[in-house]
């Protein structure tokens, strides 16, 4: 698809290493170059500002999803059946047999158990002082999700590594995207045994996902796919901001006595988090039809690129963009998305989220960086690899 | 100021409810309940009613002009 002769391009590939590592440059560049951004290397309309990111995730007829929402068309071919690969009828009506496990209400009866796990998690850490804070981000989702989703114990030690794989495939076809297909193919395979030898635990979403099959509302066939849809986004994304949380209070000690002196703020530190660190980086939709965004016209059959984590530090849209201030109202940032396809499993990330800050704040005087960060290589997802902190007990 | 809620839509997040108490609410269905639905949002609500429509996940709530 040639791009429209007046449309600016940006030739730097903003996946390659470098640019997966250091993004915040990149996305400053194609906001400063206009609304719309030709990326020749994979051939798609960048959308870097916010104004028109929340446009396209709020016309789901004209900018659809469900021929895909990777970079890259062997993805989207192979991850039709999904929740975020679909559109109309066929989205809400899978959507919708999971959304009543993830209301406020549902969630009301884990809290307790969730917070519980969060104080474990924290006392365990703050014995031993000295901490990987990644080890501290991953505890928690692991320990929540795949009880929830209902995957069984085996394998479970592969969850993660899946998950990462997963995420990876979604972006282009580059080296890391081949290197993962292998992995994404191996939870392919564990979720249609789990599915045929029924090894779902009872109660679990999964379970409500078969008996769903059973009663005939959705083919059997479509059933692992819907179990990796539920589990995968819920582990390096929920891992990505309570990272990233460590890192943030860490190096900002002030926003830290801030949190510590009022824990109310914590609803709205956990925006700033995700609005200043997005978890996602971009995902893409497909023109339905010609239309006209921000003065460009698109052909019908053509490519956006949604970059939420470019949005959220729009300087047209917010104040100080690259600063972060857990006062600022940030409820806006666009890191779960927004509309049909909004993040359905956000209730569960913010509960899980609030819960290791609640202990943290409880707990901890100060979070002291003790080595220098290293940020993982992922198409997707932005998140710490490794993290060296100290916590100094309150 | 104004605002819609498309009921198809709410999948009761509950983030309306905690940006606005005083303008939504969830009722025992985990269902929006939108305290001035048809009316206008008094003032002094106004702007948590504002960051409650940023924030639905799902775009259940639309500010009318």
């Amino acid at each position: 698809m040639p791009r429209h002769p007046d449309v600016p391009a940006y030739a730097p590939d903003i996946y390659s290493t470098q640019a997966v590592l250091d993004p915040y440059p990149h996305y400053a560049k194609l906001r400063e170059l206009g609304p719309v951004v030709w990326l020749p290397k994979h051939k798609v309309y960048a959308l870097p500002r916010y104004a028109e990111c929340k446009a396209v995730l709020l016309n789901d007829k004209t900018f659809t999803s469900g021929e895909g929402v990777a970079l890259n068309s062997l993805t989207n071919r192979f991850s039709r059946g999904t929740t975020l690969n679909s559109d109309g009828e066929d989205h809400t009506g899978r959507r919708a047999l999971v959304a009543h496990r993830l209301t406020p209400r549902a969630l009301r009866t884990m809290k307790e158990a969730v917070e519980c796990q969060a104080a474990e998690i924290v006392d365990a850490a703050l014995a031993r002082r000295d901490v990987d804070g990644v080890d501290i981000a991953e505890a928690l989702p692991t320990a929540v999700v795949p009880d929830l989703v209902g995957w069984p114990q085996e394998q479970r030690k592969n969850l993660l590594s899946w998950g990462a794989a997963t995420f990876d495939v979604l972006g282009p076809l580059n080296a890391r995207a081949a290197a993962a297909t292998f992995r994404g193919l191996g939870v392919m395979r564990f979720a249609r045994g789990v599915v045929r030898r029924r090894s779902i635990l009872p109660g679990s979403m999964g379970d409500d996902l078969l008996r769903a099959a059973d009663e005939g509302k959705i083919a059997r066939s479509e059933c692992p796919a819907l179990m990796i849809d539920y589990l995968v986004p819920s582990l390096d994304t929920t891992l990505s901001a309570i990272a990233s949380a460590l890192h943030l209070f860490a190096t900002h000690p002030g926003q830290w006595q801030l949190l510590k002196n009022d824990p109310g703020l914590i609803p709205n530190a956990i925006n700033e988090i995700v609005r200043y660190e997005s978890p996602l980086r971009a995902f893409s939709r497909k023109v339905a039809e010609d239309t006209v965004l921000a003065g460009t016209a698109l052909p019908a059959g053509s490519r956006v690129l949604v970059l939420y984590a470019s949005a959220n530090r729009d300087a047209l849209e917010w104040e100080n963009p690259d600063t972060f201030d857990i006062r600022r109202d940030a409820s806006r940032q666009l890191g779960f998305g927004r509309g049909t396809h909004g993040c359905a499993g956000q209730g569960l990330a913010r509960l899980e989220v609030q819960a290791i800050l609640q202990a943290l704040v409880a707990r901890v005087e100060k979070i002291v960086p003790t080595g220098e960060p290293e940020w993982g290589l992922n198409n997707i997802i932005r998140r710490l690899h490794r993290l060296p902190l100290e916590l100094v007990p309150a | 100021m104004k605002i819609s809620v498309d009921h198809d839509r709410c999948e009761g997040h509950g983030l309306c409810a905690v940006q606005a108490p005083a303008v939504f609410d969830l009722d025992d269905d985990a269902h929006v309940v939108h305290q001035f639905e048809g009316g206008t949002v008094p003032p002094e609500h106004v702007e948590a009613a504002r960051s409650a429509v940023n924030v639905c996940p799902v775009a259940a709530l639309r500010e009318l002009t």
